[in-house]
């Protein structure tokens, strides 16, 4: 009679698992976010997670398909036409697709982008971050004789200015701008304006108003999905409009298809929970899988049956950089010695279980044309590394290396090692540089530092050493933000950077037909295996678990590495055929 | 009665006063370095994502820093005083009304706890939807907690007193054993055997769902497994603290007496030894309390559960300052109430234990 | 304190006594045993791998999800459990007993200070913080102090000076280490070298005193209002001496059950340290390293059953300790 309860207990919880796993009844698919979007506003998207909502409430002029792995047109009808003018102007010319229109059946038209624009530069709104890759926009002329047709007046001249112009999503004039008071401006006289400008700070005022952080409902977008739930850190629940403008358009763009009803994001932040919550069924696709989730649900019989694996090779390289300006790792000799330490083809193996791949430089294995596949790899090689170092004039001794150095203080090589502490893989990786370290006799402090006190201390030099994680660049080269010597007090940790380089890289950027960038890629990729200011050991892998059912992911080496609006549940029977 | 009001109303003034030192100390030591929070909320810079050579990208993030600082209004002066040392000597600088300080203790004392950082949201209401999470479970596993303690405690102690023999020795081990797991592994433990298709399936691991029209007993079994892990990461030192209480009053001469007199050993236990061995037990209750309010980091995040201890631990992570100063104060006052409660039930416990305002 | 009686030692003392000089050994001779694999040092190879006792060299007790070798792990750690986990553990005891029996047998309003003492206190504190005006008003306040010790040396009586506030300051400094101490940690230490040491087992003790002297103050309470204390202040003798002497054991009767379980808390508080980026470097073995790696890889059943065993086994030795301490006539 004591344990009544106890059998209460039980004996629900037995009746409530016996029930089925969650059907499907109207093809909603489950994936899992690790992390809150925080901000759904489409002027402030502070992670990733928020601009993958923002592009299904939202269209951008081009779009990135997953299928060719480059932007795609999506509000415009195709890519912009560039033109140059003189040496420091490129106009880009668009049109809006006639289709294209808005929930209340007004079409979109160039003034929306107009529109979309001057909040975008308008001070005293928080835009500050998607400010800022549009920087080389100075104004926008509209066609008077067609209003979906407009030109971009951009500062400079880059190929890259064709994709960039176009990603950003196109806000309604209607709901912020009723009256139409911003068309007097231009987007320039918008950005060079005082945030105390009568018209600017009613405007910021109407957005303050609209408090779009918790409620971006108020700002519809032309995007296929509505948000219908938002439940902070726990799910968004998206829903597909019933009309939408893309619908009528045959044959349909990738970019511009959205088959599932309800899309559900489960925000789970622990990875243990999340692949038991793909056992369990109550999740349908879990991106970003960890190296060991992954291999364990390979392993698991039950798992195989009802899962299906993808592995892509990201653009994400793991990279152990060296601070160029300390007087230790000034010169090339002894940074090519201290690459010799590292064993990228062992840590490969033991972090990421054999996926990803090993790289000779920053440019993705995959991009056959660009990639100097005759250049050799980074390898682990323990006398070579001392005969580097005797080249680079350090003696050994009973006490370590030794260097004379002018103005009498003998240099000795001992370094310190920063990384993230809160990332086991580069715990494996620093432990095992230290070990080699070791057998050689050079004295290495691992310092495992939080992650917002590591970009401090990167960017004000108070490291020898340090290992994480470079995000790269599918559509551009530009590696100036982290090896131009402009770029010291921001992003190039590494405090490189010559004249020469710098040309380099700036010619690079600027290259035109794709021979020249060839040519320039390659004299690129040597001299960075030259200089070595970083060891890119390899890219990392991007894995992704799906229900087998599920079809049209197109995983992908590109965020968020799959693509929600296009899949769709396999019928029973075809799903029986694949068996 | 007029004793006991009054020793109330010292405790509650001074809690308060000491609760407001506190954060203002907060406060001030998180404002010294404000870098870190504009630069999360503007991103990483060295991400190749910029696809165009910017030739100001230094000039372009300075201004937009200087920008969002603005917003924030950490442009502003900290405190109504500053120190500076300049030459050696060291001067301070008043600075008026116009500070950060001081407009963070006016909107409290008018009752609104500041804007975040990271999306400009009142505070207040987010403590309080996070609170709504938080507290049916750490209620639910304080009172666990304190059933389970009383339960196994007494059951512990209820042998011979020189030595622990035979499966009292065996509970006791396993109450160690269970103190000495870091709370982690017991939770991930509870979830790879009761929740593990592998093993017994037999109650839902994942605390979110879609189905919002959910029943609240489906609801409440989601909230089983945390609030056990919760339970048992507590349970051993509670029960050992009143185990090892009990059989030192069991040794004691009134103890022998009443068995002399022919009580049993339970009646013993739970009449007269039970009321004076019970204040170590009610001291570490005290100190759990505080999480009622604070939350529990580590199960809110394997069970998803958007608590306050979850809210606490991402604000310090991504340095959103005034949630965390609003974190501090609430933790704060409910340690500082938790103390004073503690006094209060040792007076009522013991009667000879006086109460000094 | 008057020594403890031992009373008949059980079987149990001297297992637990074995253990703790086996831990002891273990670490010291670490350097020297015939181990296979050195601490620290990743086996790329053989990553989170379950003990395999066919291979040669053979990982005994499996590898770790870095490639460590769980053995080496264990017995090199001994020494960090011996050198900074136990003594911070008896000194966070020995520091919260100390506060704790000072607060509970005062209160706010039993420790009288001397004008003079607060005087000469607020003199150094002016001179200290160099407030506005710092040389002439320190020395106003130092002038001052010595007036009132002359003053009081001068006259039989001594005037009463101002209570000192014990309980309150002990409930804010609970208060102040209970809400913040990660936010502080990571402010203040986070991108700096790790700690040594003296440094880290200050840092834990800082953090782990306020248990233990939550549980002597409450004690106290209860303790002071005792006959025998009464007696004690009845037959003349000063009060620190009733309160070192008299009441003190008795208040700390409760460490004798919490001290042996802090261990456990403080070295999973080492764990979470290393997390953040506080505390000793990462290539010094610590069992609480080791159990920490288990959230990387959960299903490492053999790092839980090793290092946990090793952990359970030190808890159970040090409360046989306590309990012979606690046996009394």
């Amino acid at each position: 009679m004591k344990y009544l309860w106890f059998g209460w207990l039980l004996a629900a919880g037995i009746s409530s698992c016996s029930l089925p796993a969650n059907k499907q009844p109207d093809s909603t698919v489950r994936i899992r976010w690790n992390r809150d979007p925080e901000n759904l506003s489409p002027l402030a998207l502070p992670n990733q997670n928020a601009v993958d909502a923002a592009t299904l409430l939202h269209c951008s002029l081009l779009q990135v398909d997953l299928s060719i792995g480059t932007y795609s047109p999506a509000l415009a009808d195709s890519l912009p036409q560039m033109q140059l003018l003189g040496d420091s102007l490129t106009h880009l010319r668009y049109q809006l697709r006639r289709a294209a229109a808005w929930d209340n059946g007004r079409p979109v038209l160039a003034t929306d982008v107009a529109f979309t624009l001057k909040l975008i530069f308008c001070p005293g709104l928080p835009n500050e971050k998607v400010r800022a890759p549009l920087g080389f926009i100075r104004d926008i002329k509209l066609d008077p004789s067609n209003p979906r047709r407009f030109t971009l007046v951009c500062r400079g001249q880059a190929p890259e200015f064709g994709f960039a112009s176009g990603d950003f999503p196109i806000i309604s004039e209607d709901v912020l701008d009723p009256k139409h008071s911003l068309r007097q401006f231009s987007v320039e006289s918008v950005a060079a304006a005082n945030a105390a400008e009568p018209t600017l700070a009613a405007l910021a005022t109407r957005y303050q108003q609209a408090n779009l952080e918790a409620h971006p409902e108020r700002l519809p977008g032309c995007g296929p999905y509505k948000l219908a739930v938002w439940k902070k850190k726990q799910y968004l629940t998206f829903e597909r409009k019933t009309h939408w403008w893309a619908d009528n358009l045959h044959p349909a763009p990738l970019v511009l298809q959205a088959k599932p009803a309800k899309l559900h994001f489960s925000i789970i932040p622990d990875d243990a929970m999340a692949t038991l919550a793909l056992r369990r069924h109550e999740l349908d696709v879990l991106p970003q899988a960890s190296a060991r989730d992954f291999k364990r649900l390979q392993e698991s019989a039950a798992a195989r049956q009802s899962l299906a694996f993808y592995s892509t090779v990201s653009y994400e390289v793991v990279t152990a950089g060296f601070n160029t300006r300390r007087p230790l790792l000034r010169d090339s000799l002894t940074r090519q010695a201290l690459s010799k330490l590292f064993d990228p083809v062992r840590l490969l193996q033991a972090t990421q279980l054999g996926q990803g791949q090993r790289t000779v430089g920053l440019v993705h294995p995959s991009d056959h044309r660009y990639y100097a596949s005759s250049l050799p790899l980074p390898t682990y090689d323990l006398p070579q590394a001392q005969i580097l170092l005797q080249r680079a004039g350090w003696q050994h001794r009973p006490t370590g290396w030794t260097r004379p150095a002018a103005g009498g203080q003998a240099q000795r090589l001992a370094l310190m090692l920063r990384y993230r502490g809160d990332e086991p893989a580069f715990q494996t990786i620093a432990l095992q540089f230290k070990a080699a370290a070791t057998q050689l006799n050079i004295p290495v402090e691992l310092r495992p530092t939080e992650g917002s006190s590591l970009t401090t201390a990167l960017r004000e030099g108070d490291f020898d050493m340090y290992v994480r994680i470079q995000k790269g660049n599918p559509f551009a080269f530009n590696y100036a933000s982290m090896l131009h010597s402009r770029s010291v007090q921001e992003g190039n940790f590494s405090k490189f950077g010559t004249p020469a380089t710098d040309r380099l890289i700036e010619a690079v950027a600027t290259a035109e037909t794709p021979d020249q960038k060839r040519q320039l890629l390659q004299r690129f990729q040597v001299m960075l295996q030259r200089q070595v200011p970083f060891v890119p050991l390899f890219f990392l892998p991007y894995r992704l678990v799906a229900d087998r059912r599920l079809q049209n992911l197109y995983p992908s080496a590109i965020k968020p590495g799959y693509s929600a609006p296009t899949m769709t549940w396999a019928t029973a029977t075809a799903a029986l055929a694949q068996k | 009665m007029m004793q006991l009001g009054r020793w109330l109303a010292a405790q509650v003034g001074r809690a308060a006063l000491a609760a407001w030192a506190i954060a203002s100390l907060v406060f001030l030591l998180s404002r010294l370095d404000t870098a870190k929070a504009t630069d999360l909320l503007l991103g990483e810079a060295d991400n190749l994502g910029t696809a165009v050579l910017r030739t100001d990208i230094d000039a372009t993030q300075r201004q937009a820093r200087q920008a969002v600082e603005q917003r924030l209004g950490l442009a502003e002066p900290l405190f109504y005083v500053t120190r500076t040392k300049q030459a050696g000597a060291i001067s301070w600088h008043w600075h008026g009304l116009h500070n950060q300080y001081h407009q963070w203790l006016r909107g409290l004392l008018h009752g609104h706890l500041g804007l975040s950082f990271r999306d400009g949201q009142p505070i207040g209401p987010r403590w309080r939807a996070a609170l709504a999470y938080t507290l049916p479970l750490t209620g639910l596993a304080t009172l666990g907690a304190i059933a389970g303690a009383l339960l196994v405690g007494l059951v512990l102690a209820g042998g011979p007193q020189a030595t622990l023999s035979g499966w009292r020795a065996g509970l006791h081990t396993l109450l160690t054993g269970l103190q000495g797991l870091p709370l982690f592994a017991l939770a991930l433990g509870l979830l790879f055997v009761f929740a593990n298709p592998d093993m017994l399936n037999v109650l839902p691991a994942y605390t979110g769902s879609a189905d919002a029209e959910e029943l609240w007993d489906q609801r409440a079994l989601r909230l089983v497994l945390p609030v056990l892990a919760l339970v048992l990461a507590v349970l051993p030192e509670l029960a050992l603290l009143l185990a090892h209480a009990l059989r030192h009053e069991l040794s004691t001469g009134y103890a022998t007496t009443a068995r002399a007199k022919g009580l049993s050993n339970s009646k013993l236990l739970r009449k007269h030894a039970l009321p004076n061995a019970i204040l170590p037990l009610l001291t570490a209750l005290a100190g759990l309390l505080p999480t009622l309010v604070a939350g529990a980091v580590v199960v809110e995040t394997i069970f998803a559960l958007p608590g306050t201890g979850r809210l606490l631990a991402e604000a310090v992570a991504m340095h959103d300052y005034p949630v965390v100063v609003a974190g501090v104060l609430f933790s704060a006052l409910a340690r500082l109430l938790a103390l004073a409660l503690a006094d209060a039930l040792y007076a009522w416990v013991d009667p000879r234990i006086r109460l000094v305002p | 304190m008057s020594l403890p009686v031992f009373r008949a030692r059980t079987a149990g003392f001297w297992l637990g006594v074995g253990w703790l000089l086996l831990v002891l050994s273990g670490g010291l001779l670490a350097p020297w045993l015939p181990l296979a694999f050195l601490p620290a040092v990743p086996d790329l190879q053989h990553v989170a791998e379950a003990p395999d006792w066919a291979a040669s060299p053979a990982h005994w007790l499996g590898t770790d999800p870095q490639g460590r070798d769980v053995l080496t792990e264990l017995l090199y750690g001994a020494r960090q459990v011996v050198s900074i986990s136990l003594p911070a553990a008896l000194l966070a005891t020995l520091v919260g007993a100390l506060a704790g029996g000072a607060a509970g047998f005062w209160g706010n309003k039993g420790l009288r200070l001397p004008w003079a003492g607060w005087l000469a206190g607020a003199a150094v504190g002016w001179w200290g913080f160099a407030l506005p005006g710092r040389w002439p008003c320190s020395l106003a306040l130092a002038g001052l102090a010595g007036l009132a010790w002359w003053h009081c040396r001068s006259r039989s009586a001594k005037l009463a000076g101002w209570p000192l506030p014990l309980d309150t300051m002990f409930q804010s400094a609970l208060t102040l280490l209970g809400a913040v101490p990660r936010l502080v940690l990571v402010l203040v230490f986070a991108a700096g070298p790790a700690l040594g040491t003296t440094q880290l087992v200050v840092l834990l003790v800082l953090v782990a005193w306020p248990e233990a002297a939550s549980q002597v103050r409450a004690q106290m309470l209860r303790v002071r209002e005792l006959p025998f204390v009464e007696a004690a202040r009845a037959a003349g003798l000063p009060t620190s001496r009733v309160w070192y002497r008299h009441a003190l054991p008795h208040a700390c009767r409760p460490l004798l059950a919490t001290a042996p379980l802090s261990l456990a808390g403080l070295i999973g508080l080492e764990s979470t340290l290393a997390f953040l980026g506080v505390g000793r470097p990462p290539d010094i073995p610590s069992w609480g390293n080791l159990l920490g790696t288990l959230q990387q890889e959960p299903g490492a059943w053999w790092i839980l059953a090793s290092a946990g065993c090793a952990l359970v086994l030190t808890l159970l030795a040090l409360q046989q300790l306590a309990r012979q301490l606690g046996q009394r006539a």
